[in-house]
């Protein structure tokens, strides 16, 4: 059995396509993602500032702006050629310090104009926020009033998570569930279709020592994507994964056995290897979009959410995010580790009811 | 004193099919003795397949008994596989593993195996050793499918179908690797639908036809049993049908036949029951001065013909 799971981890390793999409193809995801939402800057874009005034408070906006990391400044002189460039996408809003503004004369302009492209929903909401953050403050100075209510946010964790954090599970989440479901469902049906595992029936190798080399070598596989994707995470986008990471390891493992067992599932049904394919995707990209890997499915409608959150992949995610975003015990939440157990099983009783080594 | 590596008894099986229960292998019964090559003979869907696969204890006979070197096929299955090799009808193997290394994975899974090196060294493939099997021509990649069977030095070597695909050299080739497994005091059992394949390399034969076995024997004793068991195959210059009746006038019907041959123009093939008749046709045809003229004896494929009424080609292109 030993030789078996060497042997399945050298082809794993010589089937140069299957390992590109096993563990390149999240990577790249990861890689995509940390540079959108990685790192610690969360700058939303660049903005372009006219400034036409040059009062006192005209400028502390613009060094307030400059200082900020919430957007980068590019100035400009010249109103059209900034709204020339917010239609090129190349800033994401125009920002207009008309002259005159913050002089003490009557008749001096007292707004700023801010223009912005409505597709860019979460630089403008970041853009007019600070904007009017910084103008109240400036109104409660000229009237010498104090403010007496204000915001306390807590969160679950100490730490400054960010969506990348989110996200960077969730692409765990979504390498496992690609590589097991659909590199055991295929390849079995493939080896089925080339009668390898007919072949191997003749010989004395028990079936279940089969099985276990596959699940084992698919198992290194996994920890493979695990590391590598929490690596690119956490040393090039410093993503903030403050569990414990052996503990997130150990739970990503579980899921990977969850989805093999989808996998044997799959191909104790399908007879060839274009229908295990097709069903692999099937059951696949669903999860992928419904189960929480990019953004929380709490957000989908109510009668959605309340089937999707059943879904294998959608208990795993919420275990892996509390171990390793919230630093929590996955069994804070019971629910989510009987969910999990109960598809374990269930895939398992079908796989061995109906899972063949060679057909009768 | 003959011993028996196979027995087989009674074994039936039956698949549950759309409108009933079909019967692949109806109560068929044969032994297969230690050191000969034993083959299973038969048109497409006569049985042969499921047999072999019944008796490597891959499929579960519905009745019957299996004994392969004294262990009962049901019971003692791992025992069994222990002690024999098998190539399977067009199975593949592993596309990113190098042949070295497909023997020696499955040797793993044997109490004892041979040296892989040793193995292609009998075939020739020592220079196709590193190589990945995608690397390998048709004819070397059944050689090497029956060197992957004898890789546990089994007793008995099952070959489902060994030549069928394979060019007139690759089947020399794959009849001498079997000759040489023979040699080396292995029992074979084979199934093929090459007669003449048959007739050369088998040491007894089985004809199965729709599940049943309809004979069992040596080749040559089987054919000497034919009706007419002397043949005498002859071109003419031209269509002559009043030679071709004067030939028949030398025996009576019973005797013997005359039938065209497809494809050459005046190519006929005499069967005779007796030397004597043989002789007075042999007469009668260098009178005639034809072209060519071939005396021989009756085959495996004109006893299958003679048993079943048809030939397998006919099985396989629906001619029945």
């Amino acid at each position: 059995m030993f030789k078996m799971f060497l042997t399945n981890l050298k082809m794993m390793v010589r089937g140069r396509q299957a390992l590109f999409w096993s563990l390149f193809f999240p990577l790249v995801f990861t890689i995509i993602f940390g540079f959108f939402f990685g790192g610690t800057n969360a700058s939303v874009g660049t903005v372009a500032l006219i400034s036409e005034s040059n009062t006192e408070l005209a400028t502390t906006l613009e060094k307030a702006m400059t200082d900020s990391s919430l957007f980068k400044i590019q100035k400009e002189t010249d109103l059209n050629t900034a709204k020339d460039l917010l239609k090129k996408n190349k800033i994401t809003a125009v920002v207009e310090i008309p002259a005159d503004f913050g002089s003490l004369k009557n008749d001096a302009a007292k707004e700023i104009i801010v223009i912005n492209d409505p597709a860019n929903a979460q630089s403008n909401l970041a853009v007019t926020g600070f904007l009017d953050k910084f103008l109240t403050n400036v109104n409660f100075q000229v009237q010498k009033a104090q403010p007496i209510y204000s915001l306390k946010v807590e969160t679950t964790t100490d730490s400054a998570l960010t969506y990348f954090d989110f996200v960077l599970v969730g692409l765990i989440g979504m390498a496992l569930m690609n590589a097991s479901i659909q590199g055991i469902a295929i390849s079995m049906a493939k080896y089925r279709q080339d009668k390898i595992l007919k072949r191997i029936t003749t010989t004395p190798l028990k079936s279940w020592r089969f099985v276990f080399a596959e699940v084992l070598s698919r198992l290194v596989q996994n920890l493979a994507q695990i590391s590598l994707i929490l690596i690119i995470g956490i040393y090039f986008f410093h993503a903030h994964i403050s569990g414990n990471i052996l503990l997130l390891g150990l739970f990503a493992l579980l899921g990977g056995l969850l989805f093999q067992s989808i996998g044997f599932a799959i191909a104790s049904v399908a007879t060839t290897v274009d229908a295990a394919q097709g069903m692999s995707i099937a059951v696949t990209i669903p999860m992928m979009f419904l189960a929480g890997v990019f953004f929380p499915i709490d957000q989908l409608p109510k009668w959605l959410f309340s089937i999707v959150q059943y879904l294998p992949l959608a208990p795993l995610l919420r275990m892996m995010r509390q171990i390793g975003l919230e630093s929590a015990s996955p069994l804070v939440n019971p629910i989510n580790i009987t969910i999990v157990l109960i598809w374990i099983v269930i895939m398992l009783f079908i796989s061995i009811m109906r899972f063949r080594l060679a057909d009768e | 004193m003959v011993e028996n590596v196979i027995e087989v008894k009674d074994l039936t099986k039956k698949y549950n099919a759309g409108d009933g229960k079909l019967v692949a292998v109806d109560k068929i019964s044969f032994e297969v003795q230690k050191g000969e090559v034993f083959g299973l003979l038969g048109e497409n869907g006569a049985g042969k397949t499921t047999t072999l696969e019944m008796i490597e204890g891959l499929r579960k006979p519905t009745d019957g008994e299996i004994k392969v070197l004294g262990h009962d096929v049901v019971h003692e299955v791992q025992d069994i596989k222990e002690k024999i090799g098998v190539q399977l009808q067009s199975s593949a193997y592993y596309d990113y593993l190098k042949l070295r290394e497909i023997l020696d994975l499955f040797g793993s899974f044997y109490q004892k195996h041979l040296d892989p090196d040793d193995l292609f060294k009998m075939v020739g493939l020592e220079s196709k050793a590193n190589q990945y099997i995608k690397n390998l021509s048709g004819g070397q990649k059944q050689r090497f499918s029956i060197i992957a069977s004898l890789i546990n030095d089994p007793d008995i070597v099952f070959l489902d179908e060994p030549t069928t695909g394979l060019d007139p050299i690759g089947r020399r080739n794959t009849w001498d690797i079997i000759a040489k497994i023979k040699g080396k005091g292995k029992t074979i059992i084979l199934t093929t639908h090459y007669m003449e394949e048959a007739e050369i390399l088998c040491d007894r034969v089985a004809i199965m036809e729709k599940g049943k076995i309809i004979t069992i024997g040596k080749p040559h004793k089987l054919i000497e049993q034919t009706k007419t068991p002397y043949k005498i195959e002859f071109v003419l210059a031209k269509e002559d049908t009043s030679f071709i009746d004067r030939l028949m006038e030398s025996c009576e019907a019973k005797d013997c036949d005359i039938k065209k041959l497809p494809g050459k123009t005046a190519h006929f093939e005499m069967n005779i029951r007796s030397q004597g008749l043989l002789n007075k046709a042999v007469e009668i045809l260098q009178k005639e001065n034809p072209e060519s003229f071939t005396i021989g004896r009756a085959t495996l494929e004109d006893l299958f013909i003679e048993l079943t009424g048809k030939t397998i080609a006919d099985e396989e292109n629906g001619n029945v």
